[in-house]
């Protein structure tokens, strides 16, 4: 054995033992639950396991070093840091002591080691069963994980599906009279965020879209009207309740158009300006060939669903995120000593991680609270 | 330690002078706003004094500002050549001055004002280094907007634009103020830029306060999304520990005998009652400082059902509102967080309070068992008051505060950190308990705009005396907080009811 390979030999065998030595590092806020980062870097919740590994032309596996850390001398935190080839990933998770739960932040720092430039495919590893929006994942109502604000733009898209941070609401609706069964289901964007789909059509096409509203919580008009908007079509704002009635289904038609020639022709519902009740729903999509809807009486009833190009029951079983289920790909160009960094919000025991669009946290006010909030924590608590 | 004011104190003169020497070590160590690492927590004895006006934040308010032109001499174009841009910035330039120095603020005057795209890029660097708590720009040109934009574009800090009338049209006003983070002002009257510098200053003092949230049996520390309040979750269980070790001292008699003094007249309770009151009320100061904390709410309410203390709070809290200090009933977190507001934008105590419809005259009558009595502002005579039991439980002392009729009132109302509730009315009167049931300060309120009393949003929304919707409502748009009223036309009028 050459003495190179020994020295290669004796780290590998330090870091294995490092790595059977290592114990999780808790991650907490004064008075909450804490979750850890185990000896692998990973972050442990209550709902699951959050792992990144990194791939690409020149990067290896790596183990990592795991440390307890004071970020701004106050926090407690946990680092972990891997080499990878060409690339070094420092993964920094602090416990962000937000209302009411906090949130766990974990930023993912990936710096090239490299002669040259790398470009990396970061794999987020997370739990089986969480749903993916935009910005978030969820697992049923509750957001687990917050991605950074451009990670979207490397994800593989399905031919449809919601693009959103809203929540299915299964058997919600109590249409009254024989209609289609997707009127008993929703989607809601609580708290005001809009329910958005994407569906993907020929670049620049024409279509039919009809979407089907069910209001079944309000019974008074004016609570929640909705802003109903279809790629090149006109906005129609309606109050269902004041149109049709209290769990009584409607439609609207719009003659949409993928304005943008992008190919992908993208539906949207918000809260009406000065909507009372912010939060929007929507019930029933229909995607026909131009010129080809049916009767909208009969779209109601559920006689014309075979025609539609695509027929989305929304928030029922077959409703699905545009998203692919499983891991997330985040792909990130590093130039020769570059670096980059890549914040996830995760949440806590017992909480949820913030939705961006109702929220006003960011970098820089999470990590001053957690260092308001232990710098005059009392020692003896 | 910033100078202690007496005339805010619920002591006299002499008294509260002898208590501040006395104690002036120990005030010292009981800044809410010291320095430390790692608090060990302090240790007070039960006649240390606490000066209230220390509880109260002192943020450090930083604003820089600029006058933006275009290259002189104007010629057509709004202001006009007959503009004189010397005069008016000179004369604006005063006014900011002195502004800022009657709210505490701190502005950074550029030497010179902004006239080129370059000038606006190095400013926009230069604030970017150590980013203050807004900017302020003065227009002095209609092509200056533009500029305005960028910064607001490229610096995402709070951005104050005023606009003095001859330097925007409509077009300006609509698009600048939908902008997030910045707040547009279209007028010659200067008290609106004064009043946004408070709303600046009012964020700060947000940031820089520690809520006691005194409910249940945990201990924990959150922050509040937006507005920054650190929220301190102790047991319930303190607070009465800390009034059962809080003897009758001499600060405690001397505010009990100040109290029954101011008031009209006092009808249930004893001498006994009042000195409790003011034991709950030096109980709660001592608290709040060990905890390096500046407000509290309270789960009263259960404390008083448990029968753990014989006083509930409410005339401890009133003197507390009237020196600043956010007092909260019943531990409701985003009520007392809107009394703060009021405290800290509008530089007055409110009361939240249970709603009633009140449906023969149409009108709402607002009432709790406390309220501050500087209804006008803190440096402001008080308004008469009653001293009253707590009328559900028979306990104690509460305040029955006489609020002027026929005066315009507020209600505000967080929801959450990011909505309000914001409604306006008229006081029409005090209502007495008996004949009515309920709680002792019960004021009867025409509201503006609201057809029907029964469509009054919210419960436990805090009453302000004026009309302060118009500064509500900016704050609000400033700082990303959507604002909401109760509906103006009858949601019964059309039987839309169940």
């Amino acid at each position: 054995m050459s003495p190179r390979d020994t020295t290669l030999l004796l780290l590998l065998l330090a870091a294995a033992g490092n790595l059977a030595g290592a114990e999780p590092i808790p991650i907490g806020s004064p008075g909450f639950p804490p979750s850890s980062v185990d000896a692998a870097g990973r972050l442990v919740e209550d709902w699951g396991t959050v792992d990144i590994q990194l791939s690409g032309e020149g990067i290896v596996d790596g183990q990592a070093r795991l440390s307890p850390i004071k970020l701004d001398d106050v926090i407690p935190a946990a680092q972990a840091v891997s080499e990878h080839g060409a690339v070094r990933m420092t993964r920094t998770v602090y416990r962000a002591p937000i209302f009411p739960e906090g949130v766990d932040v974990l930023q993912v720092g990936l710096s090239g080691t490299g002669e040259k430039s790398v470009d990396v495919l970061m794999t987020l590893d997370i739990s089986a069963g969480v749903q993916l929006g935009r910005r978030t994942a969820r697992i049923g109502g509750r957001t687990v994980l917050v991605l950074p604000s451009d990670a979207a733009a490397s994800q593989q898209l399905l031919d449809w599906g919601y693009y959103d941070e809203s929540v299915s609401l299964p058997g919600w609706g109590k249409p009254e009279g024989k209609c289609d069964p997707a009127f008993t289901n929703i989607r809601a964007g609580m708290g005001g965020v809009p329910i958005v789909y994407q569906f993907t059509v020929a670049p620049g096409s024409q279509a039919d879209v009809v979407l089907g509203l069910c209001e079944s919580h309000w019974a008074e008009a004016g609570q929640r009207p909705l802003r109903c908007q279809v790629e090149g079509a006109a906005i129609q704002t309606v109050d269902p309740v004041a149109k049709w009635g209290q769990h009584k289904p409607g439609t609207l038609l719009f003659r949409a158009r993928d304005a943008n020639g992008d190919g992908r022709l993208e539906v949207s519902v918000r809260p009406a300006p000065r909507a009372p009740d912010r939060n929007p729903i929507l019930n029933v999509i229909w995607l026909f060939a131009p010129g080809e809807s049916p009767p909208l009486e009969k779209l109601i009833a559920g006689q014309c669903n075979d025609l539609a190009l695509r027929y989305v029951d929304v928030g029922g079983q077959n409703d699905q995120s545009v998203f692919p289920p499983g891991k997330l790909e985040f792909r990130v160009r590093l130039e020769k000593d570059g670096t980059q960094e890549l914040t996830f919000l995760v949440a806590c025991t017992g909480g949820s991680a913030p939705v961006p669009e109702l929220s006003d946290w960011d970098n820089d006010s999470l990590l001053r609270a957690a260092r308001d909030v232990w710098r005059d924590w009392p020692k003896d608590h | 330690m910033s100078p202690h004011d007496c005339r805010s104190c619920c002591m006299n003169r002499r008294e509260c002078l002898k208590f501040v020497s006395a104690s002036a070590l120990g005030a010292a160590l009981l800044l809410p706003g010291r320095s430390s690492r790692a608090v060990e927590k302090a240790e007070l004895a039960p006649d240390d004094f606490v000066d209230p006006a220390a509880l109260r934040p002192k943020p450090a308010v930083r604003i820089a500002a600029t006058f933006l032109e275009m290259p002189r001499p104007y010629w057509l174009g709004w202001p006009g050549t007959t503009y004189d841009l010397e005069t008016h910035q000179k004369r604006y330039q005063s006014a900011l001055d002195e502004s800022a120095q009657r709210l505490g603020v701190q502005v950074s005057m550029e030497a010179a004002p902004i006239s080129s795209e370059e000038a606006v890029t190095a400013w926009v660097k230069k604030v970017a280094t150590q980013p203050p708590d807004a900017l302020l720009v003065m227009l002095q040109h209609m092509q200056c907007w533009n500029w305005a934009t960028r910064i607001a574009k490229e610096t995402g800090i709070p951005l104050l634009v005023f606009a003095p009338v001859g330097t925007a049209f409509t077009g300006h006003i609509d698009n600048g103020s939908r902008a997030g983070r910045v707040h547009v002002i279209s007028t010659l009257d200067w008290s609106a830029v004064e009043d946004a510098l408070r709303m600046v200053k009012a964020k700060r003092l947000f940031e820089e306060t520690r809520l006691l949230w005194i409910r249940s049996n945990q201990r924990n520390e959150t922050v509040l999304d937006r507005l920054g309040v650190k929220v301190r979750a102790i047991p319930r269980d303190t607070f009465n520990q800390e009034f059962d070790k809080q003897p009758a001292t001499d600060e405690v008699k001397q505010v009990a005998a100040d109290f029954a003094k101011g008031a009209e007249k006092i009808v249930e309770p004893t001498d006994e009652d009042v000195v409790n009151c003011a034991r709950a009320y030096v109980a709660a100061k001592r608290l709040m400082a060990s905890e390096t904390a500046n407000g509290l709410s309270m789960d009263c309410l259960g404390m008083v059902g448990a029968r753990l203390v014989p006083t509930p709070p409410c005339g401890a809290w009133t003197m507390l509102q009237d020196q600043g200090i956010t007092a909260g009933c019943e531990a409701d977190l985003f009520g007392a967080i809107s009394m703060m507001l009021t405290s800290y934008l509008l530089d007055r105590p409110g009361y939240m309070n249970d709603p009633v419809p009140e449906t023969y005259h149409n009108s709402l009558i607002a009432a709790h068992c406390t309220s501050g009595t500087r209804l006008d502002g803190f440096d402001r005579p008080p308004a008469p008051y009653i001293l009253r039991d707590h009328s559900e439980s028979s306990l104690g002392v509460s305040t029955q505060v006489l609020w002027p009729k026929d005066q315009p009132t507020t209600l505000v109302r967080f929801t959450s950190p990011h909505e309000m509730i914001i409604d306006t009315g008229t006081v029409l009167a005090n209502v007495d308990t008996p004949p009515a049931g309920g709680c002792r300060t019960s004021v009867e309120i025409m509201m503006d705009d609201v057809e029907d009393c029964r469509d009054v949003r919210g419960f436990h929304q805090v009453v302000v005396l004026g009309n302060h919707r118009r500064i509500l409502e900016d704050f609000c748009e400033l700082y990303g907080i959507k604002h909401i009223r109760s509906p103006r036309h009858s949601t019964f009028a059309e039987g839309d009811s169940v």
